[in-house]
């Protein structure tokens, strides 16, 4: 992405930004309100930047949102946001119809899918009936059956404990897909090759984590005792 | 309002009018053996908010979930069966309520939205029901226009409740997050 | 899918769905005009009959119609009161045998046959741009979106009474309208960016795979 300004009801959110994003593990760092959240919106065409551009394996998002959408799965914070379907095979499945498989094809590979990550019996559970950390799953394979180039997390797990997490993220890290996660809990990024830190809608630091992570660290603990209650 | 925005509205209405009547927001004890649902409540709020096109998609497409076998109506009711029973005239006029309400909101833009929101409810969510309503029970009760309309009494109290809640909630929406309030937007 | 729907293998089962919603539709013609009230009777005693075709449970789940028999014997009544008993007890055995049959057809027919059967009829509104895969989303939508509603309300209810340590009644509504019309744009997001609701298939510019980079 090359220069690229974002702005959202009179203010600007992301300011200039020029990013090119190879590494197959990306972290995405920063305090609330840092624009985090706006910028992997761009990538897939759910915001629009006002000025600049944004490229993603090759396709023009301001020209091209669709395509762009279809290269980038994205999984949301709240599973409930995210799952359409009453059914876990009809949400897994929903995603094949989207790139345009048949009825009875796409219900096929949604229940192979299943089985291939254990969950032979889930095709015709009720979502409402299953837990958090399941419906996180579900989120993660309807996305994934619709074979991403690049998969956006936007602070996943956030509800979660701590075994399902991990139990996720392990999941996570043996994709062939290009993954870029915000989260806040740094303990998240283990095998990430990169950490930008965010702050006011500009790259604050960019590296490797384990020198990104300490600085941004410390950053938050000095701003921690610093706040005062109108910027909590 | 984009079209994927749209759809998900009009179904996240037509829910809302499913989820009342599943789920009472006030208990009215049974009156003369007729149960007082909040689901007309879900109807107004579909108008007042959504508009006319909109706000009628949402009923109907509710309606359209009863009749083919989904059980959403107070009291887990469903199937074709409620649209043979004697009240079946109310549920027709239900989109017809929705969209008169929702054309009023629109067309009274300039007033404070409490007061349409309001006026708006009781028009299409009272009025216009009942206009469906009491013919649908004179042909299909067999009643007189008299005694359906007296018959009919019951819930005007209840009616009344739902139409204060409208306008309180379609005021509050308006001020806290006035992009959803379709219908002015 | 929550539906009224009772697995069956009866002759009525088997039946397909346009010609019961043909049929149902006929009957209700036939029986309006119906005045004499042994005639009702005997179509309320084969409606009656009929329904055997799903058994016990069908009876059973008649139970969930007990609002509309206190509606039809306050009808009786009134009726009765105003000197007009026999027209009403036509009117109530005529409602009966039309309630009784729509409802067999629901019993015994599958919410996606249903639909298909519906689809000559829905197609038509393809002119305004309402696709039958918008519509199998809106119903999808709303099945989901009920539970997640139900569940949101508890919530806000809980956290109140947590509080205030008292019921919350009404004065829920307005925030609880708020907090459902966010979900709904999150919801719209994150429909978006899984192509829509028209999907990726009719994206020219997505011909031939993915471009790489």
């Amino acid at each position: 992405m090359s220069d690229v300004t974002v702005e959202r009801g009179g203010h600007v959110v992301i300011a200039n930004l020029s990013l090119i994003l190879d590494e197959s593990r990306i972290a995405i760092v920063g305090l609330n309100g840092s624009g985090k959240s706006t910028l992997v919106r761009t990538f897939n065409g759910l915001i629009s930047p006002s000025g600049g551009e944004v490229v993603v394996h090759g396709i023009d998002v301001g020209k091209a949102p669709k395509a762009a959408a279809r290269a980038v799965g994205f999984v949301f914070q709240n599973p409930d946001h995210q799952i359409i379907f009453p059914t876990v095979a009809e949400d897994v499945a929903f995603g094949l119809r989207q790139i345009g498989y048949s009825k009875a094809d796409a219900r096929g590979m949604a229940v192979a899918m299943l089985r291939e990550y254990g969950c032979d019996d889930w095709a015709d559970r009720p979502i409402s009936e299953l837990s958090e950390g399941q419906k996180h799953l579900v989120c993660i394979l309807s996305v994934l059956a619709m074979e991403p180039e690049v998969l956006v997390l936007d602070e996943p797990f956030s509800s979660l404990d701590i075994a399902v997490r991990q139990n996720l993220l392990s999941r996570l890290k043996s994709l062939r897909q290009q993954i870029i996660m915000i989260n806040h809990d740094l303990d998240a990024f283990d095998g990430f090759e990169r950490m930008i830190w965010l702050k006011d809608g500009t790259v604050h630091a960019d590296g490797a984590p384990s020198a990104v992570a300490p600085l941004y660290r410390l950053h938050a603990m000095q701003m921690a005792e610093n706040l005062a209650p109108k910027n909590l | 309002m984009s079209n994927d925005r749209t759809l998900v509205y009009v179904s996240l209405y037509a829910a809302l009018i499913a989820a009342l009547g599943l789920f009472p927001l006030f208990h009215i004890p049974f009156l003369g053996g007729v149960p007082i649902t909040a689901q007309t409540l879900g109807v107004m709020l579909a108008g007042v908010m959504l508009g006319p096109m909109r706000g009628a998609f949402a009923v109907v497409l509710f309606l359209f979930l009863v009749a083919i076998g989904a059980p959403l109506l107070a009291g887990g009711r469903g199937g074709l069966g409620v649209f043979a029973g004697p009240s079946a005239g109310f549920l027709i006029g239900w989109p017809v309520g929705a969209f008169v309400a929702g054309a009023l909101m629109r067309g009274m833009r300039r007033r404070s939205v409490i007061v349409s929101a309001a006026i708006s409810a009781a028009i299409g969510g009272i009025g216009v029901v009942y206009l469906f309503g009491i013919p649908g029970l004179v042909v299909l009760a067999d009643l007189s226009f008299g005694q359906a309309a007296l018959g009919s009494l019951v819930y005007i109290p209840g009616d009344l409740i739902k139409v204060a809640l409208t306008a309180v909630i379609a005021e509050s929406v308006a001020r806290g997050l006035p992009g959803a309030l379709v219908s002015r937007a | 899918m929550i539906s009224a729907y009772i697995p069956g293998e009866s002759w009525f089962h088997r039946i397909s769905a346009g010609p019961k919603l043909l049929g149902l539709c006929a009957l209700t013609v036939l029986l309006f005009p119906v005045d004499k009230p042994g005639i009702a009777a005997l179509a309320f005693s084969v409606a009656l009959v009929l329904f055997s075709a799903v058994g016990w449970e069908g009876y059973r789940r008649l139970m969930a119609l007990r609002p509309v028999v206190y509606l039809l014997v306050f009808l009786l009544i009134f009726h009765a009161l105003t000197g007009t008993f026999v027209s009403g007890l036509v009117t109530v055995f005529r409602l009966f045998t039309m309630i009784l049959l729509a409802t067999l057809v629901t019993f015994t027919t599958r919410m996606e046959d249903m639909l298909d059967a519906l689809n000559p009829v829905l197609t038509p509104l393809n002119f305004i741009g309402i696709s039958s895969r918008r519509i199998a989303l809106a119903i999808a939508l709303v099945i989901r979106f009920t539970p997640v509603l139900i569940g949101l309300a508890e919530e806000l209810g809980a956290a109140y009474r947590a509080r205030t340590g008292k019921r919350a009644g009404p004065r829920l509504t307005a925030p609880f309208a708020v907090l459902a019309l966010r979900t709904a744009d999150h919801v719209s997001e994150a429909l978006a960016a899984r192509g829509g609701a028209d999907g990726f298939e009719d994206t020219a510019e997505f011909d031939g795979g993915l471009p790489k980079k």
